[in-house]
C-alpha cells in the first residue's frame, strides 16, 4: 500500500481525474433525489471508514458504532438548541465526548477476544439507546426521550450548518470522507498501524514481543469514535430530525459493520467500495420491489450478503482490485486514451 | 412483598425458558467459535412449525416436540452443511471466523423476511389445551405452560450435559471444541461434527419454540428480542457452557421480573445491559466459561 | 475493461436510468399519488392494511371513470416502504417528489416518519395528506401543505377521560385510582403526558405510571406490578405484540379492574382480537371508526374489503380509504394537478358524504393548520359473539349500537 502512489503514474492520474469528477458532480447532477442518494452513499462510506480504524485494523468486530453516531448528533444538537452554538463547534465537542466514551468502553473490552468484544459492543450500543429513550432532560439539555429532537429551521447559512440545496452537504461530507481516507492511509503506514497489524490476529504473540497492542487498540478506538461522532453531527444537520431508534439502533451498527466487511475491512478502499455497491442495492431493491411483496427486498439483500461472503470472504475489494490491475492499469499504461465515464465509476 | 416473591418465581420460570433459547447458541459457539446471529430466526422457524402443528392437528402442544425438534435438527444440519460450511472451510485457519457471523446475519434477513412473505405480518396465537391455565399458590399465579416449560428446560439441560459428557458423539463434539486440529488428527470428522452441533443447537431452538407456542405469539420477527437476550445470557453464563446458559437465563429472568417491581420496566432493560457489562469486566469468562475463550 | 464494465457499470447505470428515465413527464391522463408507508419491519401489518385500503379505493375511482374534470384522468398509486424509519421516509419523499414527480403524497402512519417527511413536502410545496399519525405537532408547525384526516393525540386522550366521566355518571360507579401502562415510544409517551394532565384535572389518583419497552419479550413483571397497584381503571397504549401479551397475561393472572381503556393501535389491529380472543372481553378501545357505525354504504364497503383481504376494515384503513376520496374530490374541484392549486383546494374543500362518508363523522374539513377539524372519536367495547369477538360502539351515546348496554364495571374474574 505504501507504494500505492509510486507504483504507477496511471493510478495517480486516475485518482486526480476521479477527484475532479467527484468535485464537479454537483454541477452536472441537479436532481436533489440523486444528490441525496450520493450524499448517503458517501456518508455511509464515511461511517464505515471510521469504523475501519477499529474494526479493520484492531482485529475486533465492533457492533455498536451507532452509539457514537448518536453521541455526535445529540451533542451538537443540544448545544445548538440550548445555547445557539454553531453545530461546527458542537461537532468537535461531540467528537471529543465520543472519544472519551470510546476510551472508557475500550479500556476494559478491547482486551477481550472477538466474540466477547462483539457482544460487549452490542450491549453498550443498546444500553446507550435505552438510556436516551428513557431520559427526557439532562440538566439544561432537552433530549426528549423517544420523541427525538428536531432542529429549528434557519436561513441558508454555513455557521448554522443548514443549506437549501444539497450541494453544500455533498461537498462537506465528501471532504470529510477524503480526510478520513488520508488519515487511514497515514495510520496504515505509521507505527500504530504496524503494531496493530502485528497484534490483530495474535495479540499474545505481539505482547510477548513487547508491543503494547491493547494501548494502540485504545488509541485506534478513540480516533474511530471521534471521527464517527463528526459524521453523527453531519447526519443530524442533513436530516434536521432524529430520534433514538433512528440513529442509535442495532440496525445502523450492523449496517456500518456489514458494509465494511463486504467491501473489505482493513483496506482503504474496501469500506468505500462496500458503501458504493451496497447502499444503491438496498435503495434500489427497496424502491423497485419493496411494494410488490413486502420483505422481498430484504431477502435479496440477505442473499447478496451470503453470496459475497461465499465467494469473496475478504471482501469485494479483492476482485475489484484484480480487475482494476488487469484491465485499467495494463491498458492505460500503454496508450493514453482516458474514458472519463469509466473512471468516475471506478472506485469513488 | 408477596408481589416480589411472585415476580421472583415468574422470573425463574421465564428465565429458564430464555436459558433454553440460549443453550443452542452457546453449544454452537462452543464448538465452532461462531456467534450465530440467525439464532432468533431459527427459533421463529420452530415456532411457526409448532404453531401449524397445533393448529392443524389440534393435539396437545407438547406432542409437537416429536415433530418440531427433529425437523429443526435437520434444518440446522443442512443449513450448516449447505450454506455455512463452504464459507467456514475458507476461513478454517482463522481462530474466529468473522465472515461466518456475517453469513448468519444474511440467513437471519432471509428467513425473517421469507416468513413475512409467506405468512404475512399477523400475530398468531395458538389456542392449545394448556393456554391460559394457571397454577395458583397463596394468592400468586403462575402460568401452567411456563411451569411446564421450565421443567422441560431442566430436563433438556440435564440430557444435553449427559450427552456431551458421556456419549461417544458428545465426546467427539467436546474434543473438537477444545482443539480442532487434535480432534481431526484423532480421526474425528470435523465437518460432520459441525453439522451435528449446528443441528443440535437448532433442535434446542425447536424445543424452546414448542415451549413458547402455548403462551406466546408467533410473528416473523418474533426471534429478535430473544436473540439479544440470548447474547447476554451466553456471555453471562460463559460462552460454550450449557449449565451456564440455563443459569444465565434464570438470572436474566430474575433481574427483569424483580427489577421491574422497583423501577419502570424500561429501566430494567438498561439494568440488564449494566449487569452484562459488569460481568464482562469483572469475570469475562462468565460464570462457567473456559478461560481460553475470552 | 469489459469485465470492469460488467461489474461496476450496471449498478451506476441502473441508478442513472432509474432516475433519469423515471422522470418521463406525467401524462395528462394519470395523477400520481405517492404513498410512504411501512411495508416491512415492525409496523408492516398496519402498513399493508393501509395499502390494501388505498388500492381498493383506487380501483373504485378508476373504474367509475377517474377524475372527470381532468378528462377522466386515472389515478396511479406509487408505494414506498418507509420501514418505519425516518431517514428512509425522507429519502423516499424526495424520490417521490423529484423523480416520480408525484402530484400528491400520503402517509406515513408512524408519527416519527411523518414528522420529518411532511417537512420535505412542505419544502417542495407538494400537498401531503396524512390519514393517520397522531403526534400533535405534525400540524402545529405552520405548514401549508400538510393535511391530517385523523384526530391528534391530545384529542384522543381528552376523549378517553370524557368517556370515563360519562360512564361513571351513567352507571354510578366510583373511580378513584387510575394506572397508565404504555409503550415507551413516541406515541405511548405522547399519550401518557396528556393523561397525566387530564387525570389531575379530573382528580384521579395515579397509582401506576409504567412505560415499558415495546420489544419486551416478557411483560409479566408489568402485570404483577399492575395487579399490586390495584387501580380502578387502566389506560393503555400498546402496539400489537405487546397488546396481545399484556391482555392475555392480565386475564390469566386475574387482574381485576373496573375498566381497561386502550388507545387503538395494537388494540385495534385485527390480529389482536384473533390472538387475545376472550381475554379481550369488556375492553374499551378508542378508535376513529368501527364496523357497526350506522353510516350509509359502510356494511357494503366493509364486506367488499373483507372478501378481498380477509379481515375487517379498521380506523387506520378507513382513514386511508377516505384519503383517496378526499384526493379525488380535491382533483375534481381544482380541475388541475398543479400542486399549488391542489393545496388551495384542499385548504378550502369540504368533503361530505359519498365514499368519504364512511368515516364516523359527516365531512372532512381542514382548518388553517391543516387539521381535519371534524375528526372525532368513538369508543367501542369488545364482547364475545360466538367464536368471534365483536367490537360494539358505546360512546358517544348518540351513536351507541341500538339495544346494547355497556358493561361497566366489568365483572370480577
Amino acid at each position: 500500500m505504501k507504494n500505492y502512489l509510486n507504483q504507477n503514474p496511471v493510478v495517480l492520474k486516475l485518482t486526480i481525474l476521479l477527484l475532479a469528477a467527484l468535485f464537479l458532480l454537483p454541477l452536472v447532477v441537479t436532481s436533489p433525489t440523486l444528490m441525496q442518494i450520493f450524499i448517503l452513499v458517501i456518508l455511509y462510506a464515511y461511517f464505515t471508514s471510521t469504523w475501519n480504524f477499529v474494526g479493520g485494523f484492531a482485529g475486533v468486530l465492533p457492533l455498536g458504532h451507532s452509539a457514537f453516531v448518536g453521541i455526535g448528533a445529540y451533542t451538537s444538537t443540544v448545544l445548538l438548541q440550548t445555547y445557539g452554538l454553531s453545530p461546527w463547534f458542537g461537532m468537535i465537542v461531540g467528537g471529543l465526548l465520543a472519544a472519551i466514551v470510546g476510551v472508557i468502553i475500550g479500556l476494559p473490552t478491547l482486551k477481550l477476544r472477538g466474540a466477547y468484544f462483539a457482544l460487549a459492543t452490542i450491549a453498550v450500543g443498546e444500553g446507550i439507546r435505552v438510556l436516551f429513550e428513557n431520559v427526557k432532560q439532562v440538566g439544561p439539555f432537552k433530549i426528549n426521550g423517544p420523541s427525538g429532537i428536531s432542529i429549528t429551521l434557519t436561513e441558508n447559512s454555513f455557521t448554522a450548518f443548514q443549506f437549501d440545496t444539497k450541494a453544500p452537504y455533498y461537498y462537506i461530507i465528501l471532504i470529510m470522507l477524503l480526510v478520513v481516507l488520508l488519515l487511514t492511509y497515514y495510520m496504515m503506514n505509521s507505527k500504530i498501524g504496524y503494531y496493530l497489524a502485528a497484534g490483530g490476529e495474535e495479540p499474545e504473540a505481539a505482547e510477548a514481543l513487547g508491543i503494547k497492542v491493547s494501548r494502540y487498540k485504545v488509541i485506534a478506538m478513540a480516533i474511530s469514535c471521534f471521527l464517527t461522532a463528526l459524521g453523527g453531527t453531519f447526519y443530524a444537520q442533513l436530516m434536521l430530525y432524529f430520534y433514538p431508534k433512528s440513529i442509535l439502533g442495532l440496525d445502523l451498527s450492523y449496517e456500518i459493520a456489514f458494509i465494511a466487511l463486504i467491501g473489505g475491512r482493513g483496506t482503504i478502499l474496501g469500506p468505500v467500495l462496500g458503501a458504493l455497491l451496497l447502499r444503491p442495492v438496498s435503495e434500489l431493491t427497496r424502491i423497485y420491489i419493496g411494494d410488490m411483496l413486502p420483505g422481498l427486498h430484504l431477502v435479496i439483500f440477505g442473499l447478496i450478503l451470503i453470496i459475497v461472503m461465499r465467494y469473496y470472504p475478504k471482501g469485494l475489494v479483492v476482485p475489484v482490485k484484480a480487475l482494476f490491475n488487469r484491465h485499467i492499469i495494463d491498458r492505460f499504461s500503454k496508450p493514453k486514451r482516458i474514458d472519463e465515464s469509466t473512471t468516475t465509476e471506478k472506485a469513488d | 412483598m408477596i408481589g416480589i416473591i411472585e415476580a421472583l418465581i415468574n422470573g425463574i420460570l421465564m428465565g429458564s425458558i430464555y436459558g433454553l433459547t440460549a443453550v443452542g447458541l452457546t453449544l454452537i459457539f462452543g464448538v465452532m467459535k461462531v456467534i450465530n446471529f440467525a439464532h432468533g430466526s431459527i427459533l421463529m422457524v420452530g415456532m411457526f412449525a409448532a404453531y401449524w402443528f397445533v393448529i392443524l392437528t389440534g393435539w396437545n402442544p407438547y406432542l409437537a416436540i416429536l415433530i418440531v425438534v427433529p425437523l429443526l435438527f435437520y434444518f440446522g444440519y443442512f443449513m450448516q452443511s449447505w450454506v455455512i460450511k463452504p464459507i467456514f472451510e475458507a476461513e478454517k485457519d482463522v481462530r474466529e471466523p468473522i465472515t461466518v457471523i456475517i453469513v448468519t446475519t444474511g440467513i437471519w434477513y432471509v428467513l425473517d423476511n421469507l416468513a413475512l412473505m409467506i405468512f404475512g405480518a399477523e400475530f398468531r396465537v395458538a389456542k392449545t389445551t394448556v393456554t391460559g391455565k394457571i397454577v395458583e399458590f397463596m394468592d400468586m399465579y403462575f402460568l401452567l405452560p411456563k411451569v411446564i416449560g421450565a421443567g422441560i428446560t431442566i430436563a433438556c439441560g440435564i440430557y444435553l450435559y449427559w450427552f456431551l459428557k458421556h456419549s461417544k458423539m458428545g465426546k467427539a463434539i467436546r474434543a473438537t471444541s477444545l482443539d480442532r486440529e487434535a480432534a481431526s488428527l484423532m480421526g474425528i470428522k470435523q465437518s460432520k461434527i459441525y453439522n451435528i452441533a449446528f443441528g443440535l443447537g437448532s433442535a434446542c431452538c425447536g424445543m424452546a419454540a414448542c415451549v413458547l407456542v402455548p403462551f406466546y405469539y408467533v410473528y416473523p420477527t418474533v426471534g429478535v428480542p430473544f436473540d439479544i437476550k440470548a447474547f447476554i445470557i451466553v456471555v453471562l453464563g460463559g460462552l460454550g457452557s450449557i449449565p451456564g446458559a440455563i443459569l444465565g437465563g434464570v438470572i436474566i429472568g430474575i433481574i427483569e421480573n424483580v427489577g421491574a417491581q422497583f423501577m419502570a420496566a424500561t429501566w430494567t432493560e438498561l439494568l440488564l445491559y449494566a449487569v452484562f457489562l459488569f460481568v464482562l469486566l469483572v469475570k469475562p469468562s462468565g460464570l462457567f466459561g473456559l478461560k481460553q475463550d475470552f | 475493461m469489459k469485465l470492469l464494465k460488467k461489474l461496476v457499470i450496471p449498478v451506476v447505470v441502473l441508478a442513472m436510468t432509474v432516475t433519469t428515465f423515471g422522470v418521463s413527464q406525467a401524462s395528462t391522463t394519470t395523477v400520481k399519488i405517492g404513498n410512504i408507508i411501512p411495508l416491512s419491519g415492525p409496523s408492516a401489518s398496519v402498513g399493508i392494511q393501509g395499502k390494501q385500503a388505498r388500492e381498493m379505493a383506487l380501483e373504485e375511482i378508476n373504474s367509475s371513470g377517474g377524475i372527470k374534470s381532468l378528462g377522466g384522468a386515472k389515478l396511479e398509486l406509487l408505494f414506498a416502504d418507509s420501514k418505519s424509519d425516518p431517514t428512509t421516509g425522507v429519502t423516499e419523499a424526495e424520490r417521490m417528489i423529484n423523480t416520480e414527480k408525484v402530484h400528491i403524497l400520503t402517509g406515513c402512519w408512524n408519527s416519527a416518519v411523518t414528522y420529518p417527511t411532511t417537512q420535505v413536502a412542505e419544502r417542495y410545496g407538494i400537498p401531503f395528506i396524512v390519514p393517520v399519525s397522531v403526534r400533535d405537532t405534525i400540524t402545529e408547525r405552520g405548514f401549508k401543505n400538510v393535511f391530517r384526516i385523523a384526530a391528534k393525540d391530545g384529542w384522543w386522550a381528552k376523549d378517553q377521560f370524557k368517556f370515563l366521566k360519562d360512564m361513571q355518571d351513567e352507571f354510578g360507579v366510583d373511580v378513584k385510582k387510575v394506572a397508565f401502562v404504555y409503550e415507551n415510544g413516541d406515541w405511548g409517551v405522547g399519550f401518557a403526558e396528556k393523561w397525566k394532565v387530564f387525570a389531575k384535572e379530573a382528580g384521579y389518583e395515579v397509582v401506576l405510571d409504567e412505560p415499558y419497552p415495546s420489544t419486551a419479550s416478557d411483560l409479566t413483571p408489568v402485570v404483577i406490578k399492575l395487579k399490586r397497584a390495584k387501580p380502578d381503571v387502566v389506560f393503555m397504549t400498546s402496539n400489537a405484540a405487546d397488546a396481545i401479551l399484556l391482555t392475555n397475561t392480565m386475564a390469566e393472572m386475574k387482574v381485576n379492574v373496573k375498566a381497561i381503556i386502550s388507545s387503538g393501535g395494537g388494540h385495534a389491529d385485527p390480529s389482536f382480537l384473533a390472538a387475545a380472543g376472550k381475554n379481550a372481553e369488556y375492553l374499551f378501545d378508542i378508535v376513529e371508526w368501527e364496523t357497526d357505525l350506522n353510516r350509509p354504504g359502510l356494511q357494503e364497503t366493509n364486506e367488499k374489503y373483507k372478501k378481498l383481504y380477509g379481515h375487517n376494515m379498521n380506523g387506520e384503513s378507513v382513514d386511508a380509504y377516505a384519503a383517496m376520496y378526499v384526493i379525488k374530490e380535491a382533483l375534481e374541484q381544482a380541475g388541475s394537478t398543479d400542486p399549488a392549486a391542489l393545496r388551495k383546494t384542499l385548504s378550502e374543500i369540504q368533503v361530505c358524504g359519498g365514499k368519504a362518508g364512511l368515516l364516523a363523522y359527516d365531512c372532512v374539513d381542514f382548518d388553517e393548520t391543516g387539521q381535519n377539524k371534524n375528526a372525532s372519536l368513538v369508543i367501542v367495547q369488545t364482547r364475545t359473539n360466538g367464536a368471534e369477538m365483536d367490537r360494539i360502539t358505546v360512546w358517544p351515546k348518540n351513536v351507541r349500537r341500538a339495544g346494547y348496554t355497556p358493561v361497566f364495571p366489568q365483572p370480577t374474574k
